[in-house]
């Protein structure tokens, strides 16, 4: 902790010194998607927060359409000067580019990544009725009754398909994907039993766990969730290195000056540290992220760029 | 009973609690949840007046406001937005045609003709009265039966929404009262547009013609407000002499005794119909307002008023689309699943505040649930209490000269439409869709049908596609005894589509005799 204290003060100075003008006008938050998401309001809570210390406003625009592409695409093609920040997540950095045929943007090349956000296990949940009862039972239940199991998703490409699709090809089972517009009708189709599992994002199928109508076999991600320390994870449920989560953090674009990435990356991270900020984060799923830095995230993105381009192709999902 | 009514007890005590605030360093002891509830529908109905800006947008935006208050205050404030915004909403489809939600679209058919003849004044009361029924009566429905009643919304599953769709669809002719193919044909001009945008099933583009803004399909608002809006200025306009009707005549400001005696039938059936949509989360809202209208229709003894001004076609959708709204509160407050957007920000609301929604509510947080009721209660009443004196200054609006009031209609629909994600092509789509509705009222055809087709059409594709990849590609599923619900709504249409059938065909009959006898 003092170690990371010592590293804000020392980024802070630096930042301080090499950007003594930025930000002398507010700045622009864009949300790639329509108001209200958790990655919405996430950018909203972080707006407020970065407010006092950068001495500007900080505004949240909205502007949605084609899967957050278009959002994204503004940002990574608009002036590069510190100004437009942009919410970008998996979707938008992992996991279009490969089921896009024609992303206008390269999330490598296009855009400099600040900070990670949020970071949230998905879990693996059944429906009460089906008679698995952990991992290995679900397994076998899958082989026994191949392409007669139901697994329901968020979207197409959505991190949950996607990690279905992980799934059937680490068990060498087949199960029919059915997609839904988000993920809360697919889990109320799961309470009545008329779908079987689902990979679904932890926040949102907390409160179905807690209450018993559905059931949770495991996370997706290499370590426990402290939301659920009683589940274990794929990976020790057999499925060795299984690990994905869902996140988001801020972006801008390619071209935008190291010290004002670097006093924006340590701004954020102040505010995130604050201990409201902690727990409104917490509220949404999301354990303090261990990708802290610039570098860190953008080595992070570039790793998930490349586990999704493989699974997108191998899983044959694709959008125009 | 008595468990209920001291369950309302527990609700109105922590709606009308003292508390201890603290406001630039005065501390002061106020009712502070009812003053919350007051903010969040006097923001709603402002919201709603306002075109394009709807519940959504504004409670995204006043989320991180919320985080500093008390978690009952919060979630009463947000819930005062969402059902504040039904009320609202129908102040402009009366005034100006111009409808900003979609639960308002049907009450412009007949408010605005109301308007037209000089009785706003009856519209508007009779939508805020009617409201306030439904409000109350769907509230206590939500107190009494909420976790039963989840239990009805699990058995509507892809198939049973499918063919609820489908009667809807067949409904939507009777919007009309025009001819019947040209109706028709409306519904399937708003079932093409309803499939422009991405496929959910396999993510592909469709009728996008390259424009990403299309990607996501195209926003009711602006459909709605184009074909509405729009398309009155132009046909306004058009007529020089007529153009400043409104002034002259402005009438009385509330309902005659007749007009009560007419409406009581409506508002009933329309809460009826409104609570029992509301709860399913699949889109049954959104049916309610077009469903309680087409019911009134087909079975009032003025069914040859509708459309020309009749005061059951404002008070039947009014009261559905409010009952509606407290009744989609069913599975979020007792499965944790939001029924639409609004819903699932509120979701996000109480996440942020440590509350986990579900069943668990109910018994951990007793004040908070029950609390949350009673609020809403109160908050009707606000609301009407608050619309009633409104409506002498909302008539005084119409007195304005049209050359000043269309602009401001303009700009403020551009506003709406430009806000809702930021992009000019979604105000260039509207003005399209107002020559296109221009286009559609000199063929004589109405854009009732194409807007509840433009709706119905991705929620009934969604819908058959799940239910068949959930089948296997069995059809059979949708009329299987196993799924009494679906083969119900199936054998309703059909019953329904002769009874629309059989007087058209008959008045061609006699259309064709008349022409002989001429």
């Amino acid at each position: 902790m003092k170690r990371f204290l010592v590293f804000i003060a020392l980024a802070i100075a630096a930042g301080a010194a090499a950007a003594q003008s930025w930000p002398s006008r507010p700045l622009r938050l864009v949300v790639p998607y329509a108001p209200g998401g958790p990655i919405d309001i996430s950018a909203r809570l972080l707006a407020a927060k970065l407010q006092q210390p950068l001495g500007q406003p900080v505004v949240v625009e909205n502007h949605p359409g084609a899967g957050g592409n278009i959002g994204v695409d503004m940002i990574a093609k608009g002036p590069a000067d510190g100004y437009n920040l942009v919410m970008s997540a998996i979707a938008t950095l992992a996991i279009n580019p490969s089921l896009y045929p024609s992303l206008p943007y390269d999330p490598l090349r296009d855009l400099r990544h600040v900070t990670l956000l949020v970071q949230v296990p998905n879990v693996l949940i059944v429906a009460n009725d089906l008679p698995a009862k952990n991992v290995q039972e679900l397994i076998a239940l899958a082989k026994q009754r191949p392409g007669k199991l139901d697994f329901g998703s968020g979207s197409t490409g959505s991190t949950g398909h996607l990690a279905g699709e992980m799934f059937k090809m680490m068990t060498g089972t087949f199960m029919v994907h059915i997609p839904y517009k988000g993920s809360a009708p697919a889990l109320a189709d799961m309470m009545a039993g008329r779908i079987d599992l689902m990979f679904d994002n932890l926040a949102s199928s907390l409160p179905s766990i807690k209450s018993g109508k559905v059931r949770a076999l495991a996370t997706t991600t290499l370590k426990r969730s402290a939301f659920l320390p009683e589940l274990p994870t794929l990976d020790e449920a057999g499925l060795k290195g299984f690990n994905m989560s869902t996140w988001w953090g801020v972006s801008v674009a390619a071209k935008t000056p190291q010290a004002v990435v670097d006093r924006l990356s340590a701004e954020i991270l102040k505010a995130m540290d604050a201990p409201d900020m902690k727990e409104r984060l917490h509220g949404m799923g999301s354990e303090a992220p261990a990708i802290r830095t610039p570098e860190q995230f953008t080595a992070f993105v570039a790793a998930e760029l490349k586990t999704y381009t493989e699974l997108v192709k191998r899983s044959g999902a694709k959008a125009d | 009973m008595e468990g209920i009514w001291n369950n309302l007890g527990i609700g109105f005590v922590e709606v009308f609690k003292l508390q201890a605030v603290t406001m630039a360093g005065i501390t002061m002891t106020l009712p502070f949840n009812i003053i919350m509830c007051l903010i969040g529908v006097l923001l709603g109905t402002l919201i709603g007046v306002l075109p394009g800006i709807g519940p959504v947008a504004t409670i995204a935006m006043l989320l991180p406001v919320t985080f500093s208050l008390s978690p009952v205050a919060a979630l009463i404030m947000l819930a005062g937005i969402y059902y504040g915004a039904q009320y609202g909403g129908s102040t402009t489809a009366i005034l100006v045609n111009l409808p900003g939600e979609s639960s308002s679209v049907v009450t412009c058919l007949d408010g605005y003709q109301m308007a037209r003849q000089g009785r706003a004044g009856p519209a508007l009361a009779t939508a805020a009265l009617g409201s306030f029924f439904a409000g109350c009566v769907s509230t206590l429905i939500v107190a009494m039966f909420a976790p039963p009643l989840a239990e009805v919304a699990l058995k509507f599953g892809p198939a049973e929404y499918f063919s609820l769709m489908v009667l809807g669809l067949v409904s939507a002719v009777v919007l009309a009262h025009g001819s019947l193919i040209k109706a028709i044909a409306m519904v399937i001009l708003g079932l093409l547009l309803g499939l422009v945008g991405t496929d959910v099933n396999s993510g592909v583009l469709r009728f996008a013609f390259g424009i990403s803004e299309l990607a996501d399909g195209i926003g009711f608002v602006t459909v709605a407000m184009g074909m509405f809006g729009i398309c009155e200025i132009i046909g306004n306009l058009e007529q020089k002499e007529h153009r400043e009707v409104f002034t002259s005549k402005v009438g009385r400001l509330m309902p005659s005794k007749e007009d009560f005696r007419r409406m009581i039938g409506p508002v009933l059936r329309g809460t009826a119909l409104g609570s029992a949509l509301g709860i399913l989360p699949g889109g049954g809202a959104l049916l309610a307002s077009f469903g309680a209208y087409t019911l009134e229709k087909k079975i009032s003894k003025y069914s040859h008023e509708f459309g020309k001004g009749a005061i059951e076609g404002v008070a039947a959708p009014e009261s559905a689309n409010n009952a509606g709204a407290q009744t989609s509160f069913i599975p979020l407050l007792t499965l944790g699943i939001p029924s639409n957007a609004v819903m699932a920000l509120m979701i996000g609301a109480m996440m942020i505040q440590g509350i986990a929604p579900g069943p668990q509510v109910m018994t951990e947080r007793p004040q908070l649930f029950w609390g949350m009721i009673a609020s809403m209660w109160v908050g009707n009443l606000m609301l009407v209490v608050l619309n009633l004196p409104l409506i002498g200054m909302w008539i005084k609006l119409l007195t304005v000269p049209y050359r000043i009031l269309f602009p401001s209609i303009l700009i403020f629909m551009a506003v709406g439409v430009f806000s809702i994600s930021n992009q000019p092509f979604d105000c260039f789509l509207m003005s399209l869709f107002g020559l296109l509705g221009y286009v559609c009222v000199k063929l004589g055809c109405e854009p009732a049908p194409l807007i509840l087709g433009f709706i119905l059409g991705p929620l009934m594709e969604e819908n058959l596609r799940r239910a068949m990849l959930l089948s296997r590609g069995d059809p059979f599923v949708f009329v299987s005894p196993a799924k009494p619900i679906s083969l119900g709504f199936l054998i309703a249409s059909a019953i329904l589509l002769v009874i629309i059938a059989l007087p058209a065909l008959r008045a061609k009959r006699e259309e064709a005799f008349a022409a002989e006898d001429t």
